[in-house]
């Protein structure tokens, strides 16, 4: 049973390695001035999400979001950091929400859709939080009276939309791999 | 595909900045952020920024590497200062063309917030240019223990912390090799359109994370053979503040303090 528990903490700070490497293979879009790009980040996030449920997925967002701010670090605002690194990566665990509700051999496309739906929560919790943050800092530095919402809103969801459909389609291809290669035992963190 | 190993920002130096404890570091980084939002007029700017300097230049971290971090930001500024300064059909404004104009307060009030975004980045980023990812690791492993009286893991996390710094350089060293196997199997990542080019990676992909939970099996089971029991775990190095430390946390918290809320 502490050999299990090891395990899946191993297999969450490997999942963090393994997201900092994507994200170091971005793509960022012109309009993406103010930080946030197109990438397979998420991809081990929400893999490990599906694998080993909600806790050890947010503890994963957690982390990861601690790491890549010591990576890539962008500090524009005190609420901002808080919210666009640990709270927007652990929000991706919410792909746990998407597990299937039966073990065994499952069809193709519960596979599929669950892997895609995992991808569709864990994008819209880390929207959530990066909406939060990008209001918080636009009411910051721009004039009352002006849509930060909309702005926020358009801002991020231009980079999180093509994120979450290639981590969505990778992780369909990815969890039931994985699966049959590495199965689990199922175990919690405590 | 090859990730540049020491990663991050560090910068390796012997100054006073670099040997300060990184809780030290992290904690007046803490206070100075929050104070700066609290600054209201152009003096208070100025304080901040001249400490920022004073400690860049003790740092001996080159400055070119301090402005590199606000070059990303350089639009963000630009969207602040036009944000304030431009108004529609309104009164009181300095320049305009038609309904569109410039309105001097509020170009001074977006002025005032891009210096304080420049000096908010310029002042942050010392603490990951003067301090080593591991010692960061361990200094938030270590400012974690409130966590713990909540009954959040904090051990498991910051050995978690631990493992995925120590990782990322073999990660990627990892993903290369699968990267050159798939290429000599005739796989092409530079051909077709988005969607050809994504389905590339599917057999880079797979491997990847299937040698990867292998490995964490590995890595446990080393782990477990060991005796990690995650609780009451030791360290070889221990860092502790030195009375120095002591020095610089309390006066650089109380200037923050200071100057937050009185100018």
């Amino acid at each position: 049973m502490r050999e299990e528990r090891i395990r899946l903490i191993v297999e969450v700070a490997l999942s963090v390695a393994l997201a900092a490497v994507l994200g170091m293979f971005k793509l960022t879009l012109p309009w993406n001035f103010a930080g946030g790009s197109v990438s397979l980040s998420m991809l081990p996030l929400i893999v490990i999400s599906l694998r080993r449920g909600l806790a050890p997925g947010i503890v994963a967002g957690l982390t990861f979001g601690v790491i890549d701010y010591l990576l890539e670090p962008y500090f524009v605002h005190p609420v901002q950091v808080v919210l666009d690194y640990p709270v927007a990566f652990a929000a991706c665990g919410l792909a746990a929400l998407a597990r299937p509700r039966r073990s065994g051999v499952l069809a193709i496309t519960e596979i599929g859709s669950s892997a895609l739906g995992g991808a569709i929560l864990a994008g819209a919790g880390r929207l959530a939080a990066s909406f939060v943050s990008g209001v918080v800092f636009f009411s910051a530095n721009a004039p009352e009276g002006q849509p930060v919402w909309l702005y926020s809103l358009l801002y991020n969801a231009s980079y999180l939309a093509p994120s979450v459909i290639a981590c969505g389609v990778a992780a369909a291809v990815v969890v039931p791999a994985l699966d049959r290669a590495v199965p689990i035992s199922r175990v919690s963190l405590p | 595909m090859s990730v540049p190993v020491p990663f991050g920002q560090y910068v390796p130096g012997s100054s006073p900045v670099h040997g300060l404890e990184a809780r030290v570091k992290i904690g007046v980084t803490a206070v100075f952020t929050v104070a700066l939002f609290a600054m209201e007029t152009w003096m208070g700017l100025a304080g901040a920024a001249i400490a920022v300097v004073a400690v860049v230049a003790v740092s001996s971290v080159p400055p070119r590497l301090v402005l590199r971090g606000i070059r990303p930001i350089a639009w963000l500024m630009v969207f602040t200062v036009l944000a304030n300064a431009l108004t529609w059909g309104g009164t009181g404004v300095r320049w305009h063309a038609g309904p569109l104009g410039v309105s001097e307060e509020g170009l001074m009030r977006g002025v005032f917030f891009a210096v304080r975004i420049v000096i908010l980045v310029a002042g942050t980023s010392l603490v990951t240019l003067t301090t080593s990812p591991v010692d960061l690791t361990d200094a938030l492993s270590r400012l974690m223990w409130p966590l713990s009286v909540m009954g959040f893991p904090a051990d498991d996390a910051a050995m978690m912390l631990t493992i995925a710094l120590r990782f990322i350089p073999t990660t990627a060293e990892e993903a290369e090799r699968i990267v050159i196997a798939q290429t000599a199997r005739g796989a092409r990542f530079d051909l077709g359109g988005p969607v050809r080019r994504a389905r590339a990676w599917v057999p880079v992909l797979v491997p990847l994370f299937v040698r990867l939970f292998r490995r964490a099996d590995d890595l446990a089971i080393a782990m477990e053979s060991r005796c990690y029991t995650g609780v009451g775990r030791t360290h070889l190095r221990v860092s502790s503040l030195r009375p120095v430390d002591w020095m610089v946390l309390v006066a650089g918290v109380a200037l923050a303090i200071g100057g937050g809320m009185y100018l």
